[in-house]
């Protein structure tokens, strides 16, 4: 913790924040030093965006101040703070096609008189804080002209122009894609240790915030819960209380930082269907291959798992959100033997047994290996199209695997219809849910 | 695709749209003298204005080496210096509040369908020449109680509107709204007032298509000297006013107070517009038209849709008085009329590129 000795730029003290009769806010007292990422998070409507307005003067706290570098907020002018501090919001929708160049520069508003003109030093700035965020190339370009994610580095770059020790960003990464979230958050990384910048983050996964930030505030309900640095205060008792969800938490062999992989719904209830028509069914899959199926098999009823699938692909998206057990594994790694013990133990406990039209590399090989010593004792369905051939990127071994599969005694099945033709006759309903 | 989709640049950029502006005005300032509701031959008009800008060093005789016969000269004298020129630069001044109201209003609105119009801040300045008319109020000078009834009319209906922006909750969108509400209530008042009162609805229904027959070299100096002032606050302004296109809260974070922005644009706005209305009565679309124009032409910095706005507002309503004289010759057609009848398609034009903009999921 060296960073509680240095300076305090931000420092909220019994914060409470009040929209008619809703607490928004309640006692949220914490502070940021300079150089220090701070990430704020909490489930929806916990308050992490309604710290940030009060934050930057857009709303009044019924108790409880706001100071910026030891200045109470609410004496600033709306010029002083914006020297203070800048913000990114979630997404920007600028109307006009202003030159990005320009766009930028209007963030040395706060520096500037009515009859000014941009100065030298604004250009310079413009054009560094364009180089920093990766649109030196653009800058010429209209603003309605970018990507989704160049925008929302052109947001950051606007805030960055502003030249402020304090910057908050609002979700910024919520309608960016994987590689945009990470590009995104590592730029803010980078500059606000470059340049001591104190930068506080609503940040709604907690895997990228536990990635980033050296600070993770945890609001629940208007409440601070929790307060220290990812390793100490992930807990699973923090994500059963907070986010009503039981997980694995990890730690990344390299980084050391937590990451948690999430298992069950606990306190929101998942869709039931009225009866259970049977099961349970582990789906072999990855890559989006498994998660129709996986949908499909979940509404007709079919108790489900799936296995090994990478975190953040989209069928182990799919199963999170069915709150289906599953083994999960870092993406483009080999599996570990963790998640294949994982996988076999729900392999053991099926009744039937699918492998989804999954590419084959030689990292997840094993998928395809581990199933075959299940085949003699429990029915498996291979999904036939798209051919194995086109899936095989590990040079053969893709196809060996299958056709042991086949030799062992599996089923090809054409599609999902005829899957669950076979799959309503072959597995006995368990009645009706509980 | 991407490449269809893609707003345009701006055509002309600033600098060459103040370019073909100014040449557009030499050519109208001395093309509009010519025209009027009398016929003057065209060389007799420039001995005349010659004669008067000279103090009388140039042509002695205004009408000199003319066919036009010496009791005649000065009839035109009155008519070249004392009722066009003035109406002329009317058109302008007045031009140029409507532009500059227009490119103000629509900016602090986020709005681009957005002008004093629209806002009721007219149809006030209607209201309180409709009042003088209807109750004939004895006042010593018509011309003068006129503009200063109408001016109160307007600037009242401004206020009314800033009443509704200081509220603490109030979005533009409840203030346009407000606005719009509040134009309504105001014609409906106007046609109460006049369905009671038919003695005094012949002028007010001349006020409400607007006209530049008050000019004189009075108001248009009092026009002049305002707008100047009020022009020059409202173009400083212009930093705010591409902030709060982004939000008035981005623009709060980068440090614009976006509510007392929102206050001033609007009371200034709404003071430039009481003049216009003052002198002229109602002139529909210029407002509206010329910030679009010069959007399209030198770009979406306000600091130059401002002035812009200004510029191609004077153009517009001085062309469109001389070409409603040059395709009616010798009548006296409002000039409301005619603007209307040019900003109209314009104004559908404006709606069906944006209808466009939106089914093609270009918000």
């Amino acid at each position: 913790m060296s960073s509680a000795s240095s300076a305090v730029s931000l420092h909220c003290d019994d914060l409470t924040v009040r929209y008619g009769e809703r607490v928004a806010l309640s006692g949220v007292t914490l502070s940021a030093h300079a150089g220090e990422f701070l990430a704020l998070a909490g489930p929806n409507g916990s308050g992490k965006t309604t710290l940030l307005r009060a934050v930057l003067g857009f709303l009044t706290p019924e108790r409880g101040r706001v100071e910026l570098f030891g200045r109470p907020s609410e004496g600033l002018s709306a010029r002083e703070r914006a020297q203070k501090v800048a913000w990114v919001p979630q997404m920007e929708s600028p109307r006009d096609n202003v030159r990005l160049y320009d766009y930028v520069l209007y963030g040395r508003f706060p520096y500037h008189g009515p009859l000014d003109a941009d100065s030298g030093a604004d250009r310079a700035i413009a054009r560094r804080v364009l180089a920093e965020v990766g649109l030196a190339d653009r800058s010429q370009d209209g603003i309605l002209s970018l990507s989704g994610g160049e925008r929302q580095r052109a947001t950051l770059a606007r805030a960055l122009a502003q030249t402020t020790p304090l910057l908050l960003l609002d979700e910024p990464t919520s309608h960016l894609d994987i590689a945009h979230q990470l590009d995104l958050l590592g730029r803010v990384r980078t500059l606000s240790q470059e340049r001591s910048v104190s930068v506080v983050a609503a940040i709604h996964d907690l895997n990228l915030a536990a990635r980033f930030a050296d600070r993770i505030v945890v609001l629940s309900h208007g409440r601070l819960v929790a307060d220290g640095p990812p390793g100490e205060i992930l807990s699973d008792d923090l994500l059963a209380r907070v986010w009503g969800i039981s997980a694995d938490l990890r730690r990344d062999p390299r980084s050391g930082a937590p990451y948690l992989i999430p298992q069950h719904l606990l306190s929101m209830s998942a869709p039931v269907p009225r009866e259970r028509a049977g099961g349970p069914v582990h789906v072999v899959g990855g890559g989006g291959a498994a998660s129709p199926i996986l949908r499909i098999l979940t509404e007709e009823g079919f108790l489900v798992s799936a296995g090994v699938l990478p975190l953040l692909d989209s069928d182990a998206e799919a199963a999170e959100a069915l709150a289906l057990p599953v083994a999960i594994e870092v993406p483009f790694a080999p599996l570990s033997d963790e998640a294949r013990a994982r996988n076999r133990s729900l392999l053991t406990a099926a009744q039937a047994i699918v492998v989804a039209p999954f590419a084959v590399g030689p990292s997840n090989l094993a998928n395809l290996e581990d199933v075959r010593p299940f085949v003699r004792t429990t029915p498996t369905y291979l999904v036939r199209q798209p051919p194995i051939h086109d899936r095989d990127f590990c040079g053969g071994a893709a196809i060996g695997a299958y056709t042991a599969l086949l030799d062992a005694g599996a089923t090809e099945v054409a599609d999902a219809t005829e899957l669950l033709r076979v799959l309503h006759a072959r597995l006995k309903p368990l009645g009706t849910a509980a | 695709m991407a490449e269809a989709l893609s707003p345009r640049p701006p055509v002309l950029g600033p600098l060459r749209l103040g370019l073909v502006a100014a040449l557009i005005l030499v050519v109208l300032l001395v093309v509009s003298p010519l025209l009027g509701s009398v016929a003057i031959p065209a060389q007799d008009v420039l001995q005349i204005v010659l004669h008067q800008i000279s103090g009388g060093t140039l042509f002695p005789q205004a009408c000199a080496g003319t066919p036009t016969p010496e009791r005649l000269c000065g009839a035109y004298t009155i008519i070249v210096w004392q009722l066009v020129i003035p109406e002329v630069f009317l058109a302008l001044i007045v031009g140029a509040a409507l532009g500059i109201s227009g490119g103000a209003l629509q900016g602090i609105f986020r709005n681009p369908l957005a002008d004093p119009f629209l806002l009721g801040i007219s149809s006030g300045g209607t209201i309180g020449a409709a009042v003088l008319y209807v109750y004939r109020i004895e006042v010593a000078d018509a011309d003068v109680f006129l503009p200063i009834f109408a001016f109160l009319g307007a600037i009242t209906t401004g206020l009314v509107i800033l009443g509704v922006a200081r509220g603490r909750f109030s979005s533009v969108e409840t203030l346009l709204l407000a606005g719009v509400a509040l134009a309504n209530l105001l014609s409906a008042i106007l046609s109460l007032l006049l369905l009671y009162n038919p003695i005094g609805s012949i002028q007010v229904t001349f006020w409400l298509l607007g006209g530049l027959g008050l000019a004189t070299w009075t108001v248009d100096g009092i026009a002049f000297g305002a707008i100047v002032v009020l022009a020059t606050l409202l173009t400083l302004h212009g930093r705010e006013l591409n902030l709060i296109q982004l939000g008035n809260d981005v623009a709060q974070s980068a440090g614009v107070d976006a509510r007392r922005v929102r206050l001033r644009v609007i009371l200034l706005a709404s003071m430039a517009t009481a003049i216009a209305v003052a002198f002229t009565g109602i002139i529909g679309f210029v407002g509206l038209v010329s910030p679009h124009i010069v959007r399209r032409l030198g770009g979406s910095d306000y600091r130059i849709v401002l002035p812009g706005a200004a510029v191609v507002g004077a153009v517009f309503l001085l062309a469109a008085r001389d070409i409603s004289f040059v395709a009616f010759p010798g009548s006296v057609l409002p000039i409301g009329i005619f603007t209307a009848l040019a900003g109209v398609p314009f104004f559908l034009y404006l709606l069906y590129r944006q209808r466009q903009a939106s089914t093609m999921g270009g918000m």
